[in-house]
């Protein structure tokens, strides 16, 4: 059980943005997509979050395919946070957090609980009563991640829960990087598959069971950090040279430039 | 800014509106004292009688008048709210995305083509016409907003552009009809056209009051649904909800009230605008409490404009869209300068 791509590929307006993919998000643990600008991560995101129609392939959330199932119940079971939040209405970051609620029926006492914990965790609670309109963008993303986290906060009975977040440290400063590692591990440790698109290389190193290097639409490779972060591959998908050493703290592959 | 408690807007609303109603009941070319007013109402009450005077104006001037003004006003204002929830844009009303202009041609076409001599004072040639008008702002929003709607949002320039578009199409079509109509369908497109409220009777009072209470009930149902919408079109399909079906339902019910409102009364702008914008100032953007505030809002701003329309150059008689239009402008404007420097 889990978010499967079974051979996806996606050609829109005459152009081929993925190419048989295979990837499996697994439950507990934390998937890293990285790769190049225009490579395809966000495309990918797409279709795995049911946007997009895959040209070729498909894609089974717990063992049916996305589009087969309701989809307030799929929405209770896998929560997408997209890179851009295009909200201009000055809805509170309570209000907001809210919303991740909309697919479930547990009522509003439990709603409201639930949304107290998901600011906590994300350090937005204090901005509770705010606008969202007035926040920076780092405290805007915040709210927006604790919004999908409430989204999927309890376990529920139609199968386990996928959590899809799309560059979530893009505007974070480096203690709300570390926060929001922290989170996605936790929620991984609780059951929950991650699926992480990712800019920064050691970012995802150090987070992630399985990485996943896409390169012009396709997989270039995938594995554990460890074995896929070679020189080699750096090389020919980013078109750097680097020297790839261990993390002195935790032994993860670090990647100097 | 602080937010008032949305319970308390409501009660507050639902009260001021029966006062509304009152005085437009009480004030007009013949003034009643309240005495007079409340001695009419309970014979009407009672017994229907209509041989005190003022019982006669009350019920066959005044009442399906207020009835009008409030019904058009709920319209029109929770029409504004909804769609700027789905257009995720405070600017979005139907006067100015071109809705209302789309549906008076459609009811100018029908005018000329559909009805030859038809009497559009009757509850069937209303209904005649409110489907060509209802026809034409159908129109006009889907185009509007396939226009102005990308996955990443919705361009506000567009979004204006597209309005002024439709209007020019509408206006240089009313212009063409107009040129090749004959006389008697000079006069009924050019009466329609100055709308107003002033024509008000009992057929276009039932009929529009058939036309809100529907909508009322049905907007309210989509709250939820319109919130999530606010956080863009793809969050609320990952937040589990139809998206396609949930668009296209609210398109075809506000081209509905835009459409039969403007086919009875005419195009009364900015109603639309004005409302929401002041409701959501007060308590918030929540589409659970938005739209019945804009709802009792909308009546009593119509209800208080169309009684200014009729008192303030009597006993002549100053179209209630012109008043509307006095206040929404300056009011769009200020919108607008705020806006160029939120960006």
């Amino acid at each position: 059980m889990s978010l499967v791509a079974d051979d996806i590929s996606l050609h829109l307006a005459g152009f081929d943005l993925l190419r048989d993919i295979d990837l499996t998000v697994v439950p507990g643990q934390v998937t890293a997509v990285v790769g190049p600008n225009g490579a395809g991560k966000t495309s990918l995101l797409r279709v795995l979050a049911g946007d997009l129609a895959a040209s070729h392939g498909r894609v089974l959330l717990n063992g049916n395919p996305l589009s087969s199932w309701d989809m307030e119940a799929r929405a209770r079971m896998l929560a997408v946070l997209p890179q851009h939040a295009p909200l201009e209405f000055p809805f509170t970051a309570r209000e907001v957090v809210s919303l991740g609620r909309t697919p479930h029926r547990t009522g509003r006492v439990r709603d409201s609980e639930i949304v107290t914990e998901a600011l906590e965790l994300a350090d937005a609670r204090y901005l509770d009563k705010r606008f969202y309109t007035q926040m920076s963008g780092g405290e805007k993303q915040r709210v927006q991640l604790a919004r999908v986290l409430a989204q999927i906060w309890e376990p529920v009975d139609t199968g386990e829960r996928i959590l899809v977040l799309d560059e979530p440290t893009a505007s974070f400063d480096l203690s709300h990087q570390q926060l929001t590692l922290a989170i996605v591990r936790r929620f991984a440790d609780n059951g929950v598959g991650v699926l992480l698109v990712v800019h920064d290389l050691n970012l995802a190193a150090r987070c992630a069971d399985t990485l996943v290097v896409l390169s012009c639409g396709r997989i270039a490779a995938q594995g554990r950090p460890d074995d896929v972060l070679h020189e080699a591959l750096i090389e020919q998908v980013f078109g750097v040279s680097c020297v790839v050493q261990r993390h002195p703290a935790d032994g993860t592959p670090l990647v100097i430039t | 800014m602080r937010r008032l408690n949305p319970g308390l807007l409501l009660w507050t609303l639902a009260l001021l509106l029966p006062l509304a109603t009152l005085l437009s009941l009480a004030t007009g070319t013949v003034t009643m004292t309240w005495s007079t007013l409340w001695q009419a109402l309970a014979d009407l009450f009672d017994d229907g009688d209509l041989s005190n005077q003022a019982a006669m104006i009350i019920f066959n001037i005044r009442l399906p008048r207020s009835l009008l003004a409030l019904c058009v006003g709920a319209i029109l204002a929770t029409s504004g709210a909804v769609m700027q929830g789905l257009f995720r844009n405070p600017l979005a009303d139907p006067s100015l995305i071109g809705v209302s202009s789309g549906a008076s041609a459609g009811a100018s076409l029908v005018i000329v083509f559909a009805a030859n001599g038809m009497a559009f004072g009757s509850t069937l040639g209303l209904t005649v016409l409110g489907l060509g008008a209802f026809a034409g702002g159908f129109a006009a929003t889907v185009l509007v907003y396939r226009l102005a709607t990308t996955s990443s949002g919705t361009s506000v320039a567009t979004m204006l552009l597209a309005g002024i578009a439709i209007g020019a199409l509408a206006g240089a079509l009313n212009s063409l009809l107009s040129y090749f109509s004959d006389n008697d369908m000079l006069r009924q497109i050019s009466l329609w056209q100055m709308g107003s409220l002033s024509t008000a009777n009992w057929p276009k009072a039932l009929l529009i009051g058939a036309v809100t209470v529907p909508l009322m009930i049905l907007f309210p149902r989509d709250s939820r649904v319109l919130n999530a919408f606010l956080l863009g079109e793809s969050e609320a399909r990952y937040l589990g909800i139809d998206v396609q079906r949930v668009k296209r339902r609210l398109i075809l019910l506000t081209a509905f009230g835009v459409g039969m409102s403007v086919a009875i009364a005419g195009l009364v702008a900015f109603v639309g605008l004005v409302v929401p914008h002041l409701v959501r100032l007060l308590i918030g953007p929540d589409h659970r409490w938005l739209i019945p505030g804009a709802a009792l809002g909308g009546a009593i701003l119509l209800l208080v404009a169309d009684n200014l329309a009729r008192t303030l150059t009597s006993p002549a008689e100053l179209p209630t869209g012109i008043l509307t239009a006095l206040l929404g402008a300056p009011f769009f404007v200020a919108l607008l300068v705020q806006q160029r420097q939120r960006f």
